[in-house]
């Protein structure tokens, strides 16, 4: 016990190691804040965009007296609200949709728009907790840790220490374990006080901040060997600093391009080409081109294809769904490339301790590419809810009435 | 000037003889090779592949059959974002923004398919390019290699005899200055070879020179503040500190702070949240498709006057083409309206953004260089506005069609029968209203005057920080 209480007091005079332990829990605090300010902002637009939404079919309730009209021209808003854990990790929440207007026309044309920010912010990325624990921090210990041992060999006392521990390496180890304690703590401390803020929940935070623990384990070690060969502060810190370039960028971009060389993916101009000339070349073609397509998928309207004008609206439907038919196998390769994508990363990521931890805090915070394709699902979910709730009123022209529309399904964030 | 490069090849003997020196700049020059490499063939592709994606897009609207004018309105045409040739060294804003476009009738879509949305996810900076590289981490290696430049002789004794066999402060700290910038320029060759790969493509001379500059600038940028704090300093371990404080600051947090600050100082809505605010004002200029509109009784009043008839169907030009022509207008007004509010803000939002560069040079030199590239957030602008030019064009010289060649009468029976419906259908030789669409970055004294404030902010760096090295070296004391 005494030689802890001293190592803390060694502590408390080593002024280099509370700059760093300093900067580790401001930018730790300010990253949980400017988090927590995202999320909330993201909670406030949501809240504004639903009650918009909301307003605007209240508009166009009366306005149009027939479904076709109806469908063409009512938007309903989909969205996925950021989690209680989204402020620690950002995740793909910058560049993949996560918001939606969507109506009853072909979905291949619309599920792709992405409402996003200002792309600059995208390049750069944000300042989230996820970019302190796993790209900051690592640098910080190496900071706190690559001196223990050469910086008393610099000053000559190193042969006087060994010889006097009661043991090798316990002065050493106590050392090291109270900085590596301390940088977890300057993390943990805030996260916690953000996350119950957020009202995130045990649940999430500790496995959360057992990945920052782990992973930081996993630098005290790389520190530790370095410190093996016994070099001076200065080579020792630049071989360190190597390995967090080689662990933290160079090993995260080469399994970025390999896997993106392994499994392509279908061309997205492709998959919106394909869907268009589908929908449109239906207006050149005879109705029963559409119709049979469309009656394959939908057996109980086969009653219901005879087409006598030349423009009725079921027809306009159903070729608007034999359009998303056509482009399904082009569509369903880029969901599954982006699938098998995440998977393979997911499994080299075990070469980059820090691309590991990313992953998993994005897994707990709900911002990965699981996430972003849970979204899609939903939003494909409620567009077929949407088309199974016109059709009836479309192919058995019923009149448009208040009671009918208050039947029309409303999306719903929670299950898919 | 004379003991000057004896000194500064001293330094380099040493490099190549220091095994970690070397074999970091060995790392680097694979690294640097390699992402050079790997960007520029990315980029040739998508070059390649886009400029092949929109000759398609065009051929197919051209080979449409006969129809209706205002079905060609909404079978609408493709825009692609073809990279500029200095892509192949800056990306920039590429990857996160969509780089092709739907263009139709009555609406402005968003740009698609960005590709960081379905790339593999390994999180901080897993898109590396040569650019970020020569940004972010090439200074690590200069640090590396230069902190112990004049401390190293203060740690080994070696600087009092240095001092007194002639040699002055200032030659020492331009020796030793030299031999670092050598070292920083010749880290520059790859970024030289792609440079000139895109100048051979067609890349104006004076942003290719600019971007080199621009580069070899920042390095220098380093080069002084690496020799500055090796001069002030009594120990290597301290100044080492020093940098890499310096450099955590100015890699990893300036430029995020600027990003969460540009954000909080200048907000901007999403497009969903402009969309909904704006479809009050579209439903208050009408919808073009209902001729019968309430809207559209004044034209339709002011028409008939013109003309001295008493019917629609007498007049001499079909009025619901007219009526879709002068929609089409006002509605494009309120859609550009607010397109371009949100264009300013942005702007506004990476100007805030870039003046972060007083702070840290990186968030200059990444502004500069993605400028001089045309790969930034205003050539993306840019595209927007060139799309949107093309989408107005062919959608009223569709409009044009409705309006002169297809009778009102005729028109307006369309959905009768098929007979009908097929003497509506207008002659394909009217569908080359579409003009074709090369996406072409601003030309280069706009892209220079972008670039401006990057390279004033990094100028400013260099000479206060070169000025504080000849002020230290002055007072070097052994």
């Amino acid at each position: 016990m005494t030689g802890l209480f001293r190592e803390i007091r060694f502590l408390s005079h080593d002024r280099a190691a509370l700059l760093w332990l300093g900067i580790a829990v401001f930018i730790a605090v300010v990253s949980v804040f400017l988090g927590l300010r995202e999320v909330s902002s993201q909670r406030a637009e949501l809240d504004g965009l639903i009650e918009a939404d909301h307003r605007e079919r209240e508009v166009l309730m009366d306005l149009y007296q027939d479904w076709g009209d109806v469908a063409y021209y009512t938007f309903h808003l989909t969205y996925d609200p950021p989690s209680e854990f989204a402020f620690a990790a950002q995740g793909r929440r910058d560049t993949s949709p996560w918001k939606h207007n969507i109506r009853a026309l072909a979905l291949e044309g619309q599920i792709y728009e992405t409402d996003a920010e200002n792309p600059d912010f995208a390049l750069v990325g944000r300042l989230d907790f996820a970019f302190v624990a796993n790209l900051l921090a690592p640098l910080l210990l190496i900071l706190l840790l690559h001196d223990l041992r050469s910086a008393e060999r610099a000053t000559g006392r190193f042969e006087l220490l060994c010889a006097t521990a009661a043991n090798r390496g316990s002065p050493w180890f106590a050392r090291a374990a109270l900085r590596v304690g301390a940088l977890a703590l300057c993390l943990i401390a805030p996260l916690w006080t953000g996350g119950l803020l957020a009202g995130s929940g045990a649940a999430t935070l500790a496995p959360a901040s057992l990945v920052v623990v782990l992973h930081i384990g996993f630098w005290w070690a790389v520190c530790a060997l370095m410190d093996r060969f016994g070099w001076s502060s200065p080579v020792n810190l630049t071989a360190l600093v190597g390995a967090w370039l080689a662990f933290a960028v160079i090993v995260p971009a080469a399994i970025k391009v390999s896997v993106e060389a392994t499994v392509p993916l279908p061309d997205g101009g492709e998959i919106l080409f394909t869907q268009r000339e589908a929908v449109n070349d239906a207006w050149d073609l005879p109705k029963a081109a559409t119709m049979e397509p469309f009656v394959e998928r939908h057996p109980e309207w086969a009653d219901y294809t005879e087409v006598s004008q030349p423009f009725e609206w079921k027809w306009y439907y159903a070729f608007q769904q034999v359009g998303d038919q056509t482009v399904e196998p082009l569509s369903q390769a880029y969901r599954e490339g982006r699938v098998r994508r995440d998977a393979l990363a997911a499994s080299l990521a075990w070469l980059s301790p820090p691309a590991l931890a990313e992953r998993a805090l994005q897994a707990l915070a709900g911002t990965n590419v699981a996430a972003t394709l849970a979204y899609e699902r939903q939003v494909r979910g409620f567009h077929k809810a949407l088309r199974e709730y016109y059709y009836p009123r479309l192919f058995r022209e019923e009149p448009v009435s208040d009671a009918s529309l208050a039947q029309r399904p409303e999306f719903r964030e929670t299950g898919e | 000037m004379n003991g000057v490069f004896p000194i500064a090849r001293e330094e380099l003997r040493l490099w190549l003889r220091s095994r970690l020196a070397f074999s970091a700049l060995l790392v680097f020059a694979l690294l640097l090779t390699a992402t050079s490499v790997l960007t520029a063939l990315r980029m040739s592709a998508e070059q390649q592949q886009r400029t092949g994606q929109q000759a398609l897009a065009e051929e197919t609207f051209l080979s449409q059959p006969d129809r209706h004018p205002h079905r060609m309105v909404h079978y609408g045409h493709y825009v692609f974002r073809v990279p500029p040739p200095l892509s192949v060294v800056d990306p920039g804003v590429d990857a996160v923004t969509g780089q092709s476009m739907f263009l139709e009738g009555h609406r402005q879509n968003t740009a698609m398919f960005a590709d960081a949305g379905a790339g593999a996810n390994l999180g901080g900076f897993d898109d590396l390019t040569a650019a970020l590289v020569y940004q972010l981490f090439v200074p690590l290696l200069l640090i590396a290699m230069g902190h112990g430049l004049i401390v190293r002789e203060r740690e080994e004794n070696t600087l009092a005899p240095l001092l007194a066999q002639n040699v002055t402060g200032v030659m020492l700290c331009l020796g030793k200055w030299i031999a670092l910038a050598g070292v920083a320029l010749v880290l520059l060759l790859p970024l030289f070879v792609m440079t000139a790969l895109a100048a051979a493509r067609g890349e104006s001379l004076l942003t290719s020179a600019g971007l080199i500059g621009i580069y070899a600038l920042y390095s220098l940028v380093w080069c002084s503040l690496i020799l500055l704090v090796s001069a002030l300093v009594r120990h290597r371990g301290l100044g080492l500190g020093i940098l890499a404080l310096f450099w955590l600051g100015a890699v990893l947090i300036v430029p995020r702070t600027a990003v969460e600050s540009a954000s909080t100082v200048v907000p901007a809505e999403g497009k969903l949240e402009t969309d909904l605010r704006m479809q009050a004002e579209l439903r208050a200029v009408g919808d073009g498709h209902n001729a019968g509109a309430p809207q559209f009784m004044r034209l339709r009043a002011n028409l008939l006057a013109q003309y001295d008839v008493e019917r629609v169907e007498d007049l001499p030009v079909n009025f619901r083409g007219v009526v879709a022509e002068v929609n089409e207008a006002d509605v494009t007004d309120v859609l550009n309206k607010y397109a371009g509010e949100r264009m300013a803000l942005e702007a506004r939002q990476a100007r805030f953004a870039e003046s972060f560069g007083w702070l840290s040079p990186v968030v200059a030199v990444s502004a500069g260089s993605r400028a001089l590239s045309g790969t930034d957030l205003a050539t993306h602008h840019r595209f927007l506005r060139k799309a949107e030019e093309v989408r107005f064009d062919f959608v009223q010289g569709l409009n044009r069609v409705h309006v002169e060649q297809l009778d009102y009468t005729i028109d307006i029976n369309r959905s009768i029968d098929t007979a009908s419906e097929r003497l509506t259908r207008m002659s394909a030789e009217n569908w080359n209203v579409l003009d074709e669409f090369s996406f072409e970055a601003a030309p280069a004294s706009e892209r220079l005057t972008r670039a401006a404030p990057a390279l004033t902010m990094l100028s400013a760096w260099f000479l206060l920080l070169t000025a504080a090295v000849v002020f230290a070296s002055r007072r070097i004391r052994p």
